[in-house]
C-alpha cells in the first residue's frame, strides 16, 4: 500500500535502504547525517505527527540506535496515503553519544529527547533544556544501558542507610 | 467494638476518640491506591467505622501508605506527615513499602520506608483486597488500647537519625528540620 | 426561669444541631445503600479534635473564629423554642437578621491570617453565596412584618397561635424561604463553599484540632438557627420544645434527601437561581401582603 512513498524514497535520496516487513510500516535505515533531511521530507508529505523517540542498546557491536516513530494524523492526510507508519533508525556510536534535536521539524520531541538523555546519556545538541524529567539524581552508568548492575546500585545507595535504632531507656 | 460502652468514654475520652474516629488523609501513594475508593464507596462501607477521606493532612490522623515509593512521592510524603496533627498513625499498605516488593532492585524506589517515617504496622499483599483495610484499622485500635502506637513519639525523640536518613537518600532538603536538632555528636 | 433559659438555650441548641449533622450523614448512607456511622459521631468527631495538638496561625486567626461563634450563640438567645425564651425584644427579628452575619465575617477574617489561596477561594464563594440568599431572605421577612404588623418574634407567634400559620396567609413567601433554606444552611446542591474535591475544603483547610471542633460546633448553630427562624415565622411556633423538634425534623428531612442526590451548583449557577425564582415569588408575596392590609 506505500509503494507511493517508498518510490518517492528511493527517488529523493540515495544511499538509505528502504524495506516493508508489512503492509502497514515502512522501516528506513539511514545514517545519522541524513536524518533532519529525511523527517522534513516526510512531514511534507503528510506524515505530521512524531509518535515516539525510542533508544536500542547493542552493547556487543557497541552502538546505540535511535528509532524515530512517524504517523499520518490528520484525517485528509491518511486519506491520501492510506495508512501506515513509518520507522526510521539510525545508529549512533556508544562512546560519547550525540545526535542532533529534531526539534525545528516536530516541536514535540523535546520530552522524548529529554528522557533518553537522561536514561541512556545521548546528548541532543540544539535542545533547549536537558534537565532531569522522571528521575532526581545524578548516575555514574546512565541506568537504562545494559552494563548497569541494578543489585550493585541499591546494595550501595539504599541498604548502607542505617535503621533507626531503638530509644535508650 | 466497645463504641457504646459509656463508661469508657467517661474514663478516658482521648482513647477512645482517637479509636473512633480515624479521619484519612487522601494521598494517592502508588498503584494501591486503586483499592481505597471501593473501601470508602457503597460496598465495603468504612464510614461505619467512622473513617472519612478528608482533603487536607492538617484534619487527619491517619496516613495510608499504598504502594511503592519512588525518591520524589518521598519527599511529598515526608512534608505530609510531618503537617498532620499530633497523635497521628500511618499503616504501610502492600509489600512495597515492607521491603520493596516488586521494585527490589529498582534504581530509583525506597526498599524499607522504616527508615524515613515511622510505621505502626504493615499489612502484606499486592494489593491487599479492601476487607484487609478493615483488618488494619481494628488492628489499630487494639494497638491504641493497649497503648502501643507510638510512632509518633519515636519520631520525636528519634528525629535526629529520622533526618540523616532522610538526607542521605533525597540530597538537600529545602525544609528546617520539624524538631530542633542538638549539636553534639 | 430566665437565667435557667440563658444557659437552656445554647445547650438545646447544640445537641439539636449535632443530632442534626449526625442524621443528616446516616441519612445520606442509607439512600447509598449502605450503613453508615452512628447518630452520635459527630460527637465523637468533636471529641477526638479537642484532644488533638492543633497549631494556631496567630491571634486574627483565634479571634475571627471566636467572633463567629459568639456571634452564632448569641442570635440563638433571641429565638424562641416552644416557651423558653431568654431575650424577648420589640425588635427581634431585625437584631436576628444583623447577627446572622457575623458568622461569616467571623471566619472570613480568621481565613485571611491563614495565608492559603483555597481560603480565599472558598471565602469569596461563601460571601457571594451570602449576597445571593439575603435578597429573597429580606423580602419574605419583609412581607412577615407587614402582615403581622410588628416585628417581635414572640408576638409573631402569638398571632399565629391565633388565626392560622404563617404559610397558610402568606403562601408565596413561605415557598421562596422555603427554596433558599439549602443555600442558607451550605448543603448541596448549594455547597460550593467547602468543596473537598475542587478547593480542598474551603475555609477550614487550615483548621485542625480545636479550632476544628469549633468551627464544627458554630455549623450546628447555625443550622439550628436557620431552620428554628422558619418555624417560628411560618409553622406557628410550638407550645413547648417537643413539638417544635418535631417540625424541625419534618422540614429537615426532605433537604438531606434532596442533597443526597444533586450534584453541586458553580457559584454564578446559584446567585441566578437565588435572584430569580425566589426573588419574585417573595417580590408577589410582598406586594399582596402589603395591599391586602
Amino acid at each position: 500500500m506505500n509503494k507511493k512513498i517508498v518510490a518517492e524514497l528511493e527517488l529523493a535520496f540515495k544511499d538509505i535502504e528502504v524495506n516493508t516487513p508489512q503492509d502497514t510500516r515502512v522501516e528506513i535505515c539511514a545514517r545519522e547525517e541524513q536524518i533532519l533531511t529525511v523527517l522534513g521530507f516526510l512531514a511534507n508529505k503528510g506524515y505530521d505527527h512524531l509518535a515516539l523517540i525510542s533508544c536500542v542498546d547493542w552493547i556487543e557491536e557497541e552502538e546505540f540506535e535511535l528509532v524515530y516513530i512517524i504517523t499520518p494524523y490528520l484525517q485528509e492526510n491518511k486519506a491520501y496515503i492510506e495508512k501506515g507508519d513509518v520507522f526510521l533508525k539510525t545508529r549512533i556510536a556508544r562512546e560519547n553519544p550525540e545526535a542532533r534535536t529534531a526539534i525545528p521539524i516536530f516541536a514535540n520531541a523535546e520530552p522524548y529527547e529529554r528522557e533518553i538523555h537522561e536514561l541512556f546519556g545521548v546528548k541532543f545538541s540544539g535542545h533547549p533544556r536537558l534537565t532531569h524529567l522522571l528521575l532526581e539524581r545524578d548516575y555514574e552508568i546512565p541506568p537504562f544501558r545494559k552494563d548497569f548492575d541494578t543489585r550493585k546500585y541499591v546494595k550501595d545507595v539504599f541498604d548502607s542507610i542505617p535503621v533507626i535504632p531503638e530509644e535508650e531507656e | 467494638m466497645d463504641r457504646k460502652a459509656i463508661k469508657k468514654w467517661l474514663k478516658d475520652p482521648e482513647k477512645m476518640g482517637n479509636k473512633y474516629s480515624l479521619w484519612a488523609v487522601y494521598f494517592c501513594t502508588g498503584c494501591g491506591i486503586i483499592e481505597v475508593p471501593p473501601v470508602i464507596t457503597s460496598r465495603w462501607d468504612a464510614e461505619r467505622f467512622g473513617v472519612i477521606p478528608v482533603a487536607t493532612p492538617r484534619q487527619a490522623n491517619l496516613f495510608l501508605i499504598t504502594g511503592y515509593v519512588s525518591v520524589k512521592t518521598l519527599r511529598a510524603i515526608i512534608r505530609t506527615y510531618e503537617q498532620m496533627r499530633e497523635p497521628k498513625y500511618t499503616v504501610g499498605f502492600g509489600s512495597c513499602p515492607i521491603n520493596g516488593g516488586m521494585y527490589w532492585d529498582s534504581y530509583n524506589t525506597i526498599k524499607h520506608l522504616d527508615k524515613y517515617i515511622p510505621i505502626d504496622g504493615w499489612i502484606a499483599g499486592c494489593m491487599p483486597r479492601p476487607e484487609a483495610v478493615f483488618i488494619a484499622v481494628t488492628h489499630l485500635w487494639t494497638l491504641i488500647d493497649k497503648g502501643m502506637a507510638n510512632a509518633y513519639k519515636k519520631y520525636r525523640k528519634q528525629y535526629k537519625y529520622y533526618r540523616r536518613n532522610q538526607e542521605m537518600a533525597l540530597g538537600k532538603l529545602e525544609w528546617p528540620p520539624l524538631y530542633p536538632i542538638s549539636k553534639d555528636e | 426561669m430566665k437565667i435557667a433559659s440563658f444557659f437552656l438555650l445554647p445547650i438545646i441548641g447544640f445537641t439539636v444541631g449535632i443530632f442534626f449533622m449526625g442524621l443528616s450523614r446516616r441519612i445520606m448512607a442509607r439512600i447509598h445503600w449502605r450503613y453508615g456511622p452512628p447518630l452520635v459521631q459527630p460527637l465523637l468527631d468533636i471529641i477526638k479534635l479537642f484532644h488533638q495538638r492543633s497549631i494556631s496561625h496567630g491571634v486574627i486567626f483565634e479571634f475571627g473564629l471566636l467572633l463567629s461563634l459568639a456571634g452564632g450563640i448569641v442570635t440563638l438567645l433571641f429565638i424562641p423554642i416552644g416557651n423558653i425564651c431568654a431575650l424577648n425584644m420589640s425588635g427581634g427579628l431585625l437584631v436576628v437578621l444583623y447577627l446572622m452575619l457575623l458568622a461569616p465575617f467571623g471566619i472570613a477574617l480568621s481565613g485571611g491570617e491563614a495565608a492559603n489561596p483555597n481560603v480565599s477561594i472558598g471565602i469569596s464563594r461563601k460571601m457571594l453565596l451570602a449576597l445571593s440568599y439575603e435578597v429573597p431572605f429580606l423580602l419574605a421577612l419583609l412581607a412577615v412584618m407587614v402582615e403581622y404588623n410588628t416585628i417581635s418574634i414572640v408576638e409573631i407567634i402569638e398571632l399565629q397561635r391565633a388565626s392560622s400559620w404563617g404559610i397558610v396567609s402568606l403562601p408565596l413567601s413561605g415557598i421562596a424561604l422555603f427554596l433558599i433554606l439549602p443555600a442558607m444552611l451550605g448543603i448541596r446542591p448549594f455547597d460550593m463553599v467547602e468543596a473537598p474535591q475542587e478547593i480542598a475544603s474551603g475555609p477550614k483547610v487550615e483548621y485542625g484540632g480545636k479550632f476544628l471542633a469549633l468551627y464544627t460546633i458554630e455549623r450546628a448553630f447555625h443550622e439550628f438557627i436557620v431552620i428554628a427562624l422558619f418555624v417560628n415565622l411560618f409553622l406557628g411556633g410550638a407550645n413547648n420544645p417537643f413539638t417544635f423538634f418535631i417540625k424541625m425534623l419534618v422540614i429537615f428531612t426532605p433537604f438531606i434527601c434532596i442533597s443526597a442526590v444533586f450534584p453541586r451548583f458553580r457559584i454564578e449557577q446559584a446567585i441566578r437561581f437565588c435572584w430569580r425564582l425566589p426573588t419574585i415569588l417573595a417580590l408577589i408575596g410582598l406586594i399582596i401582603a402589603s395591599v391586602w392590609r
